[in-house]
This record gives C-alpha cells, structure tokens and sequence, in this order.
C-alpha cells in the first residue's frame, strides 16, 4: 500500500478539481465569523489614540455611557488586570538565545519556534500610548451603530511625550536590534571579496510599509461560558489563538475554544492574536453576553500587522565574466516600540547563489507604530527583490544577458551547507519559463523596444523560498456506512486546504470525495500549525497521510483473526484500498468493505491519528549551515553520510511592462511564472495560488504604500480609495509553468505554493 | 457648532418601519434611521451572504441589486429602500440551482477565500444585463469596483467571458440573467 516514500512515484502535477467549497461560496453560505450570530448578541466599537506616543491624561466616558443602547465603556481604568500570552521569539536573542535554538533544533520544533511571533501586548493595561491607533477604549452597545455613534464620545485627552514619536528607520533616537534572531548569515570572507572583485555594485533600496487588506474585514465573537471562552474568530491559527487566550485570562487551554472554518482572506495578517481578539473576551465577560467586534477598514491598518518598511544595501562583487565572489547583504526594517515581528529580509541572500563569500544582515529599528506582522512572503519579498535588483544592475554592468548571469552563479549545491539539493527545478524554470515567454526577443540596448507610442521592458527575477513546516497533527475515522471524516485544526484562507486534503484522504482510503468530510477550523480537532509559511499544505498532508495508513492498519488489525475476512492476517503492504474497500493487492477481487468489518465487529466507527514534523532533514541542514562558519569539517562529514538540503520552491518570473513615455505610467502587459514547487496536489487551485500571488507582487511593485503621516504617525491613507491595490483592469494576461519534481524529502512531495508567486 | 453637536448623545434615536422586496418576497424591519442597507440584510435580515469588505464604498464586496441596478449596499441607507426592490447573492440560487455565474465561478476557480465573491457575482449579474461583457477589456473594466485581495480577477473574467458566450449562442438564453 502507498506508504509515505511512495510520493516520488506519483505525479508531479496533479488533476484540477473544483473548490470543495466553491458551491457554499459562490451561493453566499459559507460563514465567516463576521457572519457569526449569537442571542443576546452585543457589539462592540473600538475607540483608537489619536497621538503615537505619550500618556492619556483623562478618559471622559460619561456620555458615551449615557447614550442609547450602551451597555459598558471599557478603558484602562476598569479593564481586568490581564496576563502576557507566549513571548516565543524573545528567547532567540543573545547567547542563551543560541542555546534554546540548538535545543529547539533537536526537538524538532525549530520551524514553530523560529517563525513563531508572540502575543501581542495586552490592551488597556496602563495609560501610556505606543502607536497611533492604539485601543484606548471599547464601547459595547445592543447595536453596532450604537456601539459606534457611542464611542464617538468618549473624550480622550493625553499628554504627549515631550519628544516627537519615533517615526523614521533613521531617526538617531531609535533603539537598533542588530542580528534579532540570531539568524545573520556569514561564509568566507566577504570583505576580502569585495575587495578582489573585478566589478563592484553597491546599490541601495527602500520599500515601503504595505498593509495585508484582506477583503474580510477581521471579527470576533466571543462568548463565555462560567470560565470557558469560544471564540470565533477570523485567523490563521486557531491553535495559536487559543494558547494566547488561555494565557491572557490564565484558562487551562482546554476551556478556550476557537472556530475559524472561513476565513476571508489574511495573508499572514492572521498568524497571531491581536488585541482586539482579547478585546472581545475582555468585553464579552464584563458584559456578560457574547460579544461581536469587527475591525473597520481604518483598523485594519493599525489593529492587525503589516509589511515592515526597509532600508536595503547590497554589494556584489563578480568577475568580469560574471562569477560572484561576494554577496552582502544588509537590511533594517522596523518593529514596534514593545512587541515583537519576525521579518527576515536578507537572510534569504545567504542560499540564492553559489558564492563563496556571503554576509547578510538583518536590523530592526523600534518606532511608535502599531506592530508589523507577516504579509505574504514576508521578509522574501523586500529582500528578493533588493537582490534581485542589484543582479539586474551586476548584468548591465557586465553587459550580460541577466538570465545567462543567473545561470552562471547557479547554486548547483545549497550554498550554505554544501549539501547537496533534496530537489531543484530551477535550471527548468529558466528553460521553460524563456521559452514560453519569448526571452530571446529581448534587446538589451535601453528605450529600444517599442509597441507603437509605448516603451517595452522585458525583465525576469528568480526565488528560492523557504517553506517552514511546523508539526501537526490529524484524525482520519470511519463509520459503518463507509463514510470517512478527516479532521485538524488547520485553516483554509482559500488557499484550497479542504479541497486537497479531502483529495488526499479518499485517494488513501479508496473512496470517492464524496464519502470524505474534511473538517477544520476548530481547537476541538487536532492540533494544526497556522496557514503560514507555505507549509500547511506539506505538515497536514502528512499527518493526513499517516492518520489514513494507520486506520487502514486498524482494521487489518481487527481481521488479523477473523476467518469470515479475504483480508485475514494480511499487512498493509499487502494490501490496497478501492472502492470503498481494503482489498488484497495480489488479489484485487478479494476484500472487503470498511463497513462490513465495523459491522461484523459491533463497531460503529474506527479512528486513527496522524502527525508529522519539520522534516529531519530541514534540521540537519540548519546544524550544517550553523555549523558551516566555523569551518567546512562537518559539512564534509554531512555530505558523505548522504544528507541533502531539504529544497525550497524555486521559481522564475518573466514580466513585460509598457511605459507611456510622455507621462512615465507603468502598465504590466504579460506575466509568466515557471515555477518548482515540488508535488502540486491540484493544479487549478495551485495555478490560482501563483496567479494570486502575482496580483499581490504587482501591487507591491507598482501601487501600495502604507503613508504615514510625519508629524502624527496617523496612517493617513487607511481607506481603499487611497490604499490602492490591483483591480481587474491592473492584471494582465498570465501564465504559470509547474516545472520540476515531488521533493523527496517531504511526505507528499509538496514544497508549498502560497507565497512564492508574489516574490520576483 | 458641528462637535458640540456631536457630543450631545441623542435621546430618543429615530426607528422607521421599512418595508422591502427582498429576492421576491416582501419584508417589513423596523430599523434605526442609520441602519445601512448592508447592514439591514445581514443584522436583521438574516442574510449574510452580502459582505462587509470597507463600509466606505471602496471595494463592492457590499454589491446588491437596487431595483435591478447594482448598488453598493454599504453607501445605501435601508430607510431611502422603502417599497424598493432588493436582489443578494441568496436571491440568484433560491430554487436550489446556482446560477449559471455561481457554476462558472465556481468552475473556474474565480475565488479563493470567498469573501468578495457575492459582490463580484452580483456585479457580474448587472453586468450581463447590461451588455457590457462584449470582451475581456470590457469585462476587465467593469468589473473593477469589486476588489479581490486574493487576486482570482483572471478566473472572474473566464468566468464571466463563459456565461456571456452561452447567453449569446443561446440568442438571449438564460431568462434569469
């Protein structure tokens, strides 16, 4: 029977099946948890500081709680004293940083613990402002006009700090954090290879803040029961909102309860709980009733993260013929006054090109802002695109075709480790990717490619993305009337999870989809890793895959004795599913249905879990990376014991653009991505995850830039009629390629499509 | 004189009775005069099928039919409704069928998290009632108040181009479009 070393034998790229959910969505049935409501429900309005930092001197709440329909006005002087969720990523810095890191590694919980944010701040604690657009008080009220006509009149007054807030990477007041996560990368010696460099870029980038702007405007409802919590709420990470919640109200983390089978989008914006979340529990206990609080538009700029402003230098150094021999690599982005993000910017420098002498740096400056979060490909797409740049300018300089200059510092091996590559389609990125889109016709000579009164610039960027795969878990049940119910805690952001993952389970279970349900978005399932990083698809499908194999062992299990069954003493290896049945694989005809046994047993329903991991493989890579800079002993020892470097996705984008050359308008007229993402499960969804990604990249390239004003650090375009991102007459004709092969290093051969369409 | 205003809460906030054609059938709401359209179908209405994406009139996830004309619900305040006819995503597959754009949506993989997905199909429903899908240019333009973060516009107009070409080899064709 397929067992999980099977995944290279099974094709790359698998059938395009429709949205499992498409129906409920399309018919307007899906529910998001704005959608959520409760009797007795109430509703709740934020009240936000209008000064970035400083004290609030006085909080009128006496008309706000006289209005109509008011039923509490909460502020720091009458909100519960609250507990700090999990502070995760802080133990990664300093020496003993170093330590719990190499602790975490061989736990096998290093892709959890690196990409883990904390939780935030709790809200209304104290009198003191760190960001504009902090929650100073929550009006709730039977209605949400009232909630919000009330609010209205709450009257704050600060004091503001005598000093301007801290607004600007610049700003020489600012606290630097140099090397955050203890993750800067170093081979060789990069300053002996600038310095022997025939040719020398040195170029610097900037990009701005940019906001998540998920349609769904994030909700929470949150209803107690004596001291347990449900919560609905919109997020990528049920789990981690329930250990955040438990933690806060000091509950055991079996008395919270959190529901998320919706969600309407988030790219990253739900990877951690943000204050509101607590906002709502807090309200919901004062008041005694379940309580609905949905963030408005302006909110959503200050209340749930964003993609971090950089500042960017990279130095390149190459031989005349176009070799690297050096790459540096520094980057400073900036964070909140007191909490945290992760954002690794040019950590991803380190494994793009065979090189021999490489330094990245990351920095974050803390500034009075609301606290940036992960915005898909966080990180990768600033830094991507400031490398890739800086390539571009390398090519030029050389004179070379920038394709062929890529194709020269091509990584034949992972660059860090040596080890060599678990998978690597990018050389089939590049053929396939030109072809389709004509590379060749590029004339290098500036201005010279012309569409009537238009300009023409062809260009192409490559990506390795890194996925994190944390651990998960799933359960896999049958009933008597062969009917399967898969079950974890994951999400589906509309990246397609429920539709594969029913895929995945009728295919090991031999059933049609039809008889699979596949349930998620609930603390009562299985444990599951957020929907982040591109790596749900790999840990789920793994744990799905084991759960499957292991409840088809439970029922030879059960017939291991029985001689009324064909399937009598059979292994798994022995066997097949089909139909609705085990059957014995020298044997097809003989088997039985899953039913049938339940039912000569007495059983009603056999269940089975399933976990997985961060693949061994992926930590044995980051100990040979670490290790790497004090010397290329263990690399070699690695390297004949047969380790490989688990591969990230890679991928190619080949884009033209037209330019007006009177007014200098930048239209993009054509887009193909070829890309290697490993195992794709489903080849429309995965198109449409790429697709997707490439509307986003092209938002960021050309339209959207968070503004905030100077003087206040008011977010001062908060409406998407000043925040613009891609409309329909934005996007051109696209294209995707999937190029390469099932990763065998990972249990279903997937290497994640989430985020890698946007970066390039 | 506009802040002192605001700052004197009103005692007796005015509630209207309206009376709406919601998908065909009539509906009668007594509601607070700022109650939106929006916010009348999905709080008191039971519909939630018709989102809330910016309550600012920006993104068209709020998109409804006003007497056969798309509006943006959340702009539209329920007390001006009155005797007015309201068509919501719930309203295109009330018999149990989806509407040939709900299928083709759903075919061509035109959504990811689904939640603009209402407002585009009741754009698009307005939209091929108007004779405004002659080409992906024409679809593309038209259809660009309704935002999708998730980034599905080429499967919406796929989708859209699928349902417009049917319509017209039919010669006029579906009579629900």
């Amino acid at each position: 029977m397929s067992s999980p070393d099977r995944a290279g034998a099974l094709p790359l790229v698998g059938p395009s099946e429709d949205r499992i959910d498409g129906p409920a969505k399309v018919a307007g049935a899906a529910l998001y948890p704005s959608d959520v409501h409760l009797p007795r429900l109430a509703h709740a309005a934020l009240v936000r500081s209008t000064i970035a930092s400083g004290r609030i001197r006085r909080i009128g709440t006496e008309a706000a709680g006289q209005a109509p329909g008011v039923v509490a006005v909460i502020t720091h002087t009458n909100a519960p004293r609250l507990a700090r969720g999990p502070t995760g990523q802080r133990f990664m810095r300093g020496p003993v940083g170093q330590l719990v890191l190499m602790t975490a590694l061989h736990r096998h919980s290093v892709g959890q613990l690196m990409m883990t944010t904390p939780s935030p701040v709790s809200p209304l604690q104290d009198d003191r402002i760190l960001h504009y657009g902090q929650p100073v008080a929550v009006v709730v009220a039977e209605s949400g006009e009232q909630a919000v006509a009330a609010a209205r009149l709450v009257e704050v007054e600060y004091d503001p700090d005598p000093e301007p807030p801290l607004l600007e990477l610049d700003d020489p007041r600012a606290e630097v954090l140099t090397n955050p996560w203890m993750l800067d990368m170093a081979r060789g010696n990069v300053g002996a290879g600038l310095a022997a460099a025939e040719v020398r870029i040195d170029a610097s980038y900037a990009t701005p803040d940019e906001t998540n702007n998920p349609l769904g405007l994030f909700a929470t409802v949150a209803a107690w029961d004596g001291d347990r919590l449900i919560v609905h709420d919109a997020t990528q990470w049920p789990y981690g909102v329930r250990e955040t919640l438990a933690r806060v109200f000091e509950l055991p983390e079996d008395h919270v309860r959190v529901l998320a089978p919706f969600v309407g989008g988030a790219f990253g914006a739900g990877l951690r709980a943000w204050p509101h979340v607590i906002l709502a529990a807090v309200a919901a206990r004062l008041v005694g009733r379940p309580v609905k609080l949905g963030l408005t538009r302006a909110e959503m700029f200050t209340s749930v993260g964003h993609r971090p402003r950089t500042r960017q230098r990279v130095r390149l150094g190459a031989t005349r013929r176009g070799e690297l021999v050096a790459i540096d690599h520094e980057a400073t982005s900036s964070t909140a006054r007191e909490d945290d993000n992760v954002e690794l910017v040019a950590f991803g420098a380190a494994k793009a090109y065979a090189c021999p002498n490489v330094a990245t740096h990351d920095r974050q400056v803390r500034l009075h802002i609301p606290c940036p979060g992960f915005m898909r490909a966080p990180g990768e797409a600033q830094g991507n695109f400031a490398l890739e740049s800086a390539m571009d300018e390398l090519a030029y300089a050389l004179g070379l075709d920038p394709l062929e200059l890529r194709r020269r510092n091509d990584a034949a091996v992972e660059p860090q480790s040596g080890l060599p590559w678990s998978s690597r389609g990018l050389h089939e990125c590049y053929r396939q990717g030109a072809e389709r889109f004509g590379w060749s016709r590029r004339s290098p000579e500036p201005r010279s490619m012309r569409d009537g009164r238009m300009l023409v610039g062809f260009g192409m960027a490559e990506v390795a993305f890194q996925f994190f795969q944390g651990p998960c878990a799933a359960r896999a049940s049958i009933d008597r009337d062969g009917r399967a119910y898969v079950r974890s805690a994951a999400t589906d952001i509309g990246t397609g999870t429920r539709t594969v993952m029913t895929r995945l389970s009728a295919d090991l279970l031999g059933l049609s989809v039809g008889r699979v349900r596949f349930e998620l978005g609930d603390t009562e399932l299985p444990m599951a890793p957020w929907a982040g990083g591109s790596g749900l698809t790999g840990a789920l499908g793994a744990a799905v895959h084991q759960a499957c194999m292991r409840l088809v062992q439970c029922f030879l299990d059960l017939v291991k004795n029985d001689d009324e069954s064909p399937l009598k003493g059979c292994t798994l290896e022995q066997v097949t599913t089909a139909g609705g049945r085990i059957v014995r694989a020298d044997h097809p005809a003989r088997g039985e249905a899953f039913g049938d046994i339940l039912a000569r047993h007495g059983l009603e329903e056999l269940s089975a879990d399933g976990e997985s991991g961060t693949p061994a493989a992926m930590l044995v890579q980051g100990i040979v990376s670490s290790a790497a800079r004090f010397g290329r002993v263990v690399p070699a020892v690695a390297r004949k014991m047969g380790a490989r470097a688990p591969a990230p996705a890679f991928a190619v984008k080949f884009v033209e653009v037209h330019v007006d050359p009177d007014l200098g308008t930048v239209r993009v007229t054509r887009v193909v991505s070829a890309v290697d993402a490993g195992r794709i499960l489903n080849e429309k969804l995965a198109r449409s995850q790429i697709l997707g990604g490439t509307v986003g990249g092209i938002g960021m390239a050309l339209l959207e830039e968070t503004l905030t004003d100077p003087g206040t650090g008011r977010i001062a375009n908060a409406t998407l009629g000043d925040y613009l991102i891609p409309v329909n007459a934005d996007v051109p004709e696209m294209d995707v390629i999937f190029v390469g092969e099932p990763d065998p290093l990972t249990p279903i051969g997937t290497k994640g499509v989430g985020e890698i369409g946007l970066v390039g | 004189r506009l802040a002192t205003m605001s700052r004197d809460p009103p005692r007796h906030p005015p509630t209207l009775a309206v009376s709406l054609r919601v998908n065909g059938a009539p509906r009668e709401v007594e509601l607070d005069a700022r109650v939106t359209l929006l916010d009348a179908l999905r709080d008191h209405l039971g519909l939630t099928g018709t989102k809330k994406g910016c309550d600012q009139g920006t993104c068209g996830a709020c998109t409804v039919l006003l007497d056969g004309r798309r509006v943006l619900s959340c702009l539209t305040l329920a007390a001006t409704c009155d005797g007015r006819d309201v068509e919501t995503i719930e309203g295109l597959s009330a018999d149990g069928h989806l509407h040939p754009l709900q299928s083709a949506f759903a075919s061509c993989d035109a959504l990811q998290c689904g939640y603009c997905t209402p407002g585009q199909i009741m754009s698009a429903v307005a939209l091929l009632r108007e004779g405004r899908a002659g080409s992906d240019a024409e679809i593309r333009e038209y259809m660009s108040g309704n935002l999708c973060r998730c980034g599905a516009y080429a499967g919406i107009v796929a989708a859209i181009r699928e349902v417009a070409a049917a319509t017209a080899s039919e010669g006029g064709g579906d009579a629900r479009l």
